[in-house]
């Protein structure tokens, strides 16, 4: 009987639950990614779904402030660098202490050092063996242990650490920003192994507590976080897999969210128009290109090329297919980066002008067909990309309107697209005559936008463009470490990149996030992480 | 009955093995490296060689499908290339909400589809049979993934009643037991917990049961129409017997052989749209990530998956037909 009454009485319970529905509380931020992470380590990461997490639950020496990309302290209080560029030390803060509760010190920091530089380091040992790379230590230090750019790191003492590089480099500071560099707890590490990533361990103003496999990721407010006066707002932070962006959008405008990413453009302008919703664009640090291959003996022609950066109406492009998010790029550095060269002036848009080109260049016909260095003669295909990115969110509708522009000056193309990893193979082996792709920053250095393509004359994976004079400038300025000196070198090299057509720049984007209009104090940060602990809701 | 049931059994056997061979190469026959579509835009020479070395990518097709096969005999399905998870285990964990789903979605197609069919065929070509056809047509002709955003939209969005996605809200807290959310919240007195779990089990299985309900309404209709037809219900009516005794006692009987056939027919078709179903309503089932890891190209996952869904359909199709031949004693495996 008792039985009877108990299962009545969670009936009814539920049923009036039912039909009350759910209370969020307010303080919990809920924000709908795109997908679930891959992993918590911070250290074999690459994806911003993953990193949009680590940022909230570690932190490294240095970090970038708010919505830019400059270089301000973190866990580094300040540091000095000597003259020639090679020795960096850095004071730490005291007093911090990871989530497990051992201290932050200098011993912490080189543990980290030693794990992401040797490879016969325990546990990067481990990771390899289990199929993971440091990969980004290995992009931006050069390679692993003799070929690492760092060759010593010390504790003085506790809240002291010595680095030595090789040589000098430009973009430390800002290397060591990146989520990637931030520093795990070696104890909680030695503990769990690879399943560190799991039970990720820092001294971020977040903690980890349940990863739930599929759904979501759970963090809860640090309460011992050393920086009282950025300590969260909120006290819990939960992470949604919400694969589907119009499911994102519509548990947004529910109120099951608070806020999301991967907005699709056409959905720009309905968030725009609801009330309860506002737009929040993440500062551009990305930059789509059309690229050329130095192979086809007609693209060797610099008039040839000049034709086709006048014959895209970038304008007309951005205005129409970009969501009110895009801008209109002229070199490979976005507005944001201070190598950006103010001074340059684009190619306008005149297809007149490209039919003269074409004519003084001896196609007078038009083009149509191109004929590769080996002989082969080919119709010329222009390959967009069958994946959606940041710099370019709807890349077939763009290279049909790129297409139609070409189209009027005379040059007639065939669109051309093939699955993701077939297309990066063959860009990578320059197989593609005329192709779409970009680039997005990770650390808001000229060196990572620009030196990734033209540090190395004739590669295939650059559609073999050889510019060796390009190639000094840039390695010149990475090898300084006097910002001024270097943005000149880098406004140079943009020059150089611009009068000789190497490629032509289509669009930046400002990708847009959505919130709920209650949500205060998101600060969306160009490189695509941000740190939770400024939001707040209302 | 016992000799047909092993026999029947058997016969799964060159299925299973056409299976995983099918499943095998197919993957392998999509170009592109996975490798390079794991690494991204990013990939150095020496990191990709690296990741298909682990992977074993870098030996014979035949070696790579005899190793896998052996693991998946010894029951092990493998690990995530991505995450590095063991797929058995995420199986393990997963399979619980696509089959909470996927009977929740069966449920609604047999309790709103086998009355709808009978009272189409009782009251044959009248406005009700009519309009009863017309939403089996529309049921088996509506995207899911159409029907899902518009049922999340209007009742999620414009009114406001119920979850637009997810298996649960994040208010609550529930500690799985079994991973069945139901089941969960019932064993560890959870009330709110079930409240939550039945709130957002409604749309999805709705959107999933479309296609079923559809087609188990038609076949009941015209199952039971044919059986209307014949002398015994005839002789059954001419006894005096009501009309309601007639249908569900003597007519029904046999109408449901075939519908149950479908239905188990269905459970595949189900497992498929659970792709679609899981994807638009977030469901962390296995048909979201299936998705997923095709995306990802996560070979172990979609190897895995893929073997265990059709698994389960051919061990589905054997049930029935064994429950077949209980039910009907004239079927026998020649």
């Amino acid at each position: 009987m008792r039985g009877i009454t108990r299962l009545s009485s969670l009936v009814v319970l539920t049923l009036l639950i039912l039909m009350a529905g759910p209370a969020m509380a307010q303080s919990t931020f809920i924000f709908g990614a795109q997908g679930e992470p891959v992993d918590l380590d911070p250290a074999i990461i690459t994806d911003g779904i993953s990193s949009r997490i680590t940022r909230q639950i570690y932190e490294g020496l240095t970090k970038y402030k708010g919505a830019t990309t400059e270089v301000v302290p973190a866990l580094a209080e300040k540091w000095t660098v000597s003259a020639d560029g090679t020795v960096w030390t850095f004071i730490l803060r005291r007093n911090v202490k990871f989530h497990d509760g051992t201290p932050f010190d200098a011993s912490a920091v080189v543990w980290n050092f030693e794990r992401w530089r040797f490879t016969k380091h325990p546990q990067h040992e481990d990771q390899i063996k289990a199929g993971k790379t440091f990969e980004y230590y290995e992009a931006q230090f050069g390679g692993f242990d003799d070929k690492s750019l760092i060759t010593k790191v010390e504790a003085v003492n506790p809240t002291t650490v010595r680095i030595t590089l090789k040589a000098p480099q430009g973009p430390f500071l800002a290397n060591l920003a990146m989520f990637v560099f931030d520093i795990v707890s070696p104890k909680a590490v030695e503990q769990w192994g690879t399943a560190f990533s799991k039970h990720p361990v820092g001294t971020g103003p977040f903690k980890f507590v349940e990863w739930k496999v599929g759904q979501e990721v759970i963090l809860e407010a640090n309460k011992d976080y050393w920086d009282k006066a950025n300590a969260p707002k909120v006290q819990r932070v939960i992470v949604r897999n919400i694969k589907d962006s119009s499911q994102r959008l519509a548990a947004l405008k529910a109120g099951e969210i608070h806020g999301m990413e991967g907005v699709n453009p056409d959905d720009v302008k309905v968030v725009r128009a609801d009330p309860n919703l506002q737009i929040i664009l993440r500062p551009t640090n990305t930059t789509g290109y059309v690229a050329l291959n130095y192979k086809v003996k007609e693209f060797q022609d610099k008039r040839v090329r000049q034709a086709i950066a006048h014959a895209i109406n970038k304008k007309g492009i951005v205005d129409a297919l970009y969501g009110g998010t895009g801008m209109v790029a002229n070199q490979f550095q976005p507005p944001s980066l201070w190598g950006n060269n103010k001074d340059l002036k684009d190619f306008e848009y005149n297809p007149q002008r490209s039919r003269d080109l074409l004519k003084e260049a001896g196609f007078g016909q038009g083009l149509k067909d191109i004929t590769w260095e080996d002989g082969r003669k080919e119709p010329l295909q222009f390959w967009y990309m069958p994946v959606s990115r940041p710099y370019y969110p709807n890349p077939k509708e763009i290279a049909e309107a790129m297409a139609a522009d070409l189209a009027k000056a005379g040059i007639t193309v065939q669109l051309q697209t093939t699955d993701w990893a077939v297309y990066l193979d063959k860009r990578k082996n320059g197989q593609l005559p005329l192709y779409m792709l970009g680039w997005t920053g990770d650390n808001g250095d000229p060196d990572n936008f620009v030196c990734y393509f033209f540090c190395n004359p004739g590669a295939s994976r650059e559609g073999f463009y050889a510019n060796q004079q390009l190639a000094e400038v840039l390695l010149q300025a990475q090898k300084l470490t006097d910002q001024p000196k270097r943005a000149e070198l880098y406004r140079r090299a943009e020059q150089m990149i611009h009068d000789d057509v190497a490629r032509i720049f289509i669009a930046n984007n400002q990708p847009p996030l959505a919130f709920l209009k209650k949500v205060k104090g998101y600060v969306a940060n160009p490189t695509g992480s941000e740190f939770f602990n400024t939001v707040s809701l209302q | 009955m016992g000799a047909y049931a092993i026999k029947r059994f058997l016969t799964i056997v060159p299925v299973l093995i056409g299976i995983s061979l099918i499943v095998f190469s197919f993957i392998h026959l999509i170009p592109g490296d996975p490798a390079v579509a794991m690494l991204g835009e990013r990939a150095t020479p020496q990191s990709v060689a690296e990741v298909r070395a682990q992977l074993g990518l870098d030996r014979p097709l035949y070696t790579q499908y005899f190793l896998y096969v052996g693991k998946v005999l010894r029951g092990d399905l493998g690990a995530s290339i991505l995450r590095g998870d063991p797929v058995l285990r995420d199986l393990v964990r997963r399979f619980p909400a696509t089959v909470e789903l996927a009977t929740s979605a069966i449920l609604i197609a047999i309790l709103v589809g086998v009355p709808m069919g009978i009272i189409s065929a009782v009251w044959r070509n009248s406005l009700v049979d009519g309009a009863s056809r017309l939403i089996a047509l529309t049921g088996v002709s509506m995207p899911i993934f159409w029907l899902g955003l518009m049922l999340a939209w209007f009742f999620g969005v414009v009114l406001g009643w119920l979850p637009t996605g997810f298996r649960l809200g994040t208010e609550v807290t529930l500690a799985p037991v079994t991973n069945f959310y139901i089941l969960d919240s019932l064993l560890t007195r959870n009330p709110a917990a079930l409240a939550s779990s039945l709130r957002h089990l409604i749309l999805p299985a709705v959107a999933l049961s479309t296609i079923p309900m559809a087609v188990i309404a038609r076949m009941t209709r015209a199952s039971l129409l044919e059986v209307l037809s014949q002398d015994y219900i005839r002789t059954a009516e001419s006894k005096g017997l009501p009309q309601q005794a007639v249908i569900l006692r003597h007519a029904m009987r046999n109408a449901l052989l075939p519908v149950m056939t479908v239905t188990g027919l269905q459970v595949g078709r189900l497992l498929a749209g659970a792709i679609l179903t899981e994807t638009i309503f977030s469901w962390p089932g296995i048909g979201l990530w299936i998705f997923e890891s095709i995306q990802a190209r996560d070979y172990p996952i979609v190897q895995g998956a893929t073997l265990f869904i059709a698994t389960i359909f051919v061990m589905v199709n054997l049930i029935t037909d064994v429950l077949y031949a209980a039910v009907d004693p004239r079927i026998k495996y020649d």
